[in-house]
């Protein structure tokens, strides 16, 4: 028999419910189901359906007898999707909290997105920051490029981005504590070449074209691992721009 | 020199003429111009050739090459033919048989690009295995003024057989395909006044015409990215 200590998430839950369960199991593992981390694949989404959300509902049957519980943004914060995770979670017979954190009442800057880190780490920094806070001693730099949306599936991907990339999009607003303030995921430096980035299947792909037109950036999407001729893509976008 | 762009069909190659690499392919030469011999061949050849390229391009052909350092990105080999043989802002468009990309230079910079990969059946291949199957040249196919919307080449292809089925002929339906196709490269270009046309389609005076409906087209043949190697 497995015995429970894991602590299941995606997105970024509620400050005071991460609080609240640290409190109540401070030995739990707490593990970010947004990852893809190649579990055994549940035949229970659509085949063509965001990467993310089957990576979560993978992780959920992966741990399915270690958790405590899982905890479930569904709200602005999130996506209409990780509602419907919710709920088809909570009807399988998972113990799953939900979570809304739409207020912007914990705001604060943000030293990651802007520091001189690989833009892999940065991204993961940001990620891990949420249930393990980051004090670390950053070193801020000049953004020669950017990088516009949420933490990919394929986060080799990042590793394309030369180290003074600054981070923009939902993840910069993760690490502001504001995951849900569209004011502040619609923000990018004008002059700066960003590649904005979508996973398909998200309706965040919509902000991205929208954005990288606006700000003429490299727009791009990605289901489950990026192409070669998408790498060749952003290659080409780092060198010219 | 001798440098290759690697297809997913079709390989081109150019040499200078001081080399004698290519000679086993003779009969894959299609021009000599300027002291350099022009190749295009299968692709599916090149495991027949037992020597490295001094430079390369295309996904398939960092196994062609001394060093990873002679690679170079498919993009930027195609803005680089370009910017050699065109001195002058524009929108330089290569439609392969997987794929195609495009960059834009305005005031004398790089300012926009783009490459799509994931409606490839749209492209080169589907219509090379279109002709075979119906056993239709090229270049016997007419500009036809109608069009299929071609959200995906699975569905183009439906359309197609089921014209035929209705009795229209394989060549009319193929045309029509063919628009179909130079409508979405259009936009997918983002409705330029002006394409210059890099591939295998500049070859298919189909295509050409179909295209030139929407913009002005100027052909710049398939060794564009080959020509930026040097």
């Amino acid at each position: 028999m497995n015995v429970k200590n894991v602590i299941g998430f995606w997105g970024y839950p509620h400050p005071e419910l991460i609080k609240k369960y640290k409190e109540k199991y401070p030995n739990a593992v707490w593990v970010d189901f947004d990852i893809d981390y190649g579990y055994e694949k549940q035949d229970i989404l659509p085949e063509s359906y965001c990467a993310i959300i089957k990576n979560i509902i993978n992780a959920a049957f992966h741990y399915r007898d270690e958790l405590y519980v899982i905890l479930a943004p569904i709200g602005k914060d999130k996506c209409d999707s990780g509602w419907f995770a919710y709920e088809i979670l909570k009807d399988l017979g998972f113990n799953v909290e939900k979570s809304l954190f739409e207020e912007n009442t914990y705001r604060r800057n943000v030293r990651i997105s802007t520091s001189n880190l690989p833009l892999r780490q940065k991204i993961e920094l940001i990620t891990k920051d949420i249930y393990e806070p980051q004090n670390l001693d950053l070193t801020p730099c000049k953004a020669k490029f950017g990088f516009w949306g949420v933490p990919p599936n394929d986060l080799s991907l990042l590793e394309l981005f030369p180290n003074e990339t600054h981070v923009y999009g939902w993840s910069r607003c993760v690490e502001a504590m504001t995951p849900a303030d569209i004011e502040f995921e619609m923000y990018v430096d004008k002059d700066v070449p960003t590649v904005f980035y979508s996973q398909s299947f998200c309706s965040k792909a919509q902000l991205a074209k929208y954005l990288a037109d606006k700000y003429n950036g490299l727009y791009i999407d990605i289901d489950d691992v990026a192409t070669n001729s998408t790498r060749a893509k952003i290659e080409a976008f780092l060198r010219l721009r | 020199m001798i440098v290759l762009d690697a297809g997913t069909t079709w390989s081109k190659i150019i040499e200078s003429n001081t080399e004698n690499r290519m000679n086993n392919f003779s009969s894959n030469l299609v021009k000599c111009e300027n002291g350099f011999n022009y190749y295009v061949i299968p692709s599916s050849n090149l495991k027949d050739i037992d020597f490295k390229f001094d430079k390369a391009t295309g996904h398939m052909s960092k196994s062609m090459l001394n060093s990873d350092s002679d690679y170079e990105n498919e993009v930027i080999a195609l803005i680089e033919g370009f910017r050699k043989k065109i001195n002058n802002d524009g929108l330089i468009f290569d439609m392969g048989s997987r794929d195609s990309k495009w960059a834009l230079y305005k005031n004398g910079k790089f300012k926009d690009l783009d490459w799509n990969n994931s409606c490839s059946s749209s492209t080169g291949a589907t219509i090379e295995m279109l002709l075979k199957f119906y056993s239709i040249n090229a270049k016997d196919l007419e500009f036809n003024k109608e069009k299929y919307i071609i959200t995906c080449g699975i569905f183009g292809l439906e359309k197609i057989m089921d014209d035929i089925a209705k009795g229209s002929d394989a060549k009319t339906a193929i045309s029509k395909f063919i628009h179909g196709i130079a409508f979405n490269a259009w936009n997918f270009a983002k409705k330029p006044d002006k394409i210059y046309l890099s591939g295998g389609f500049c070859e298919n005076e189909c295509f050409i015409k179909s295209l030139s409906t929407y913009c002005e087209v100027i052909p710049m043949g398939r060794f564009l990215l080959c020509e930026g190697l040097f």
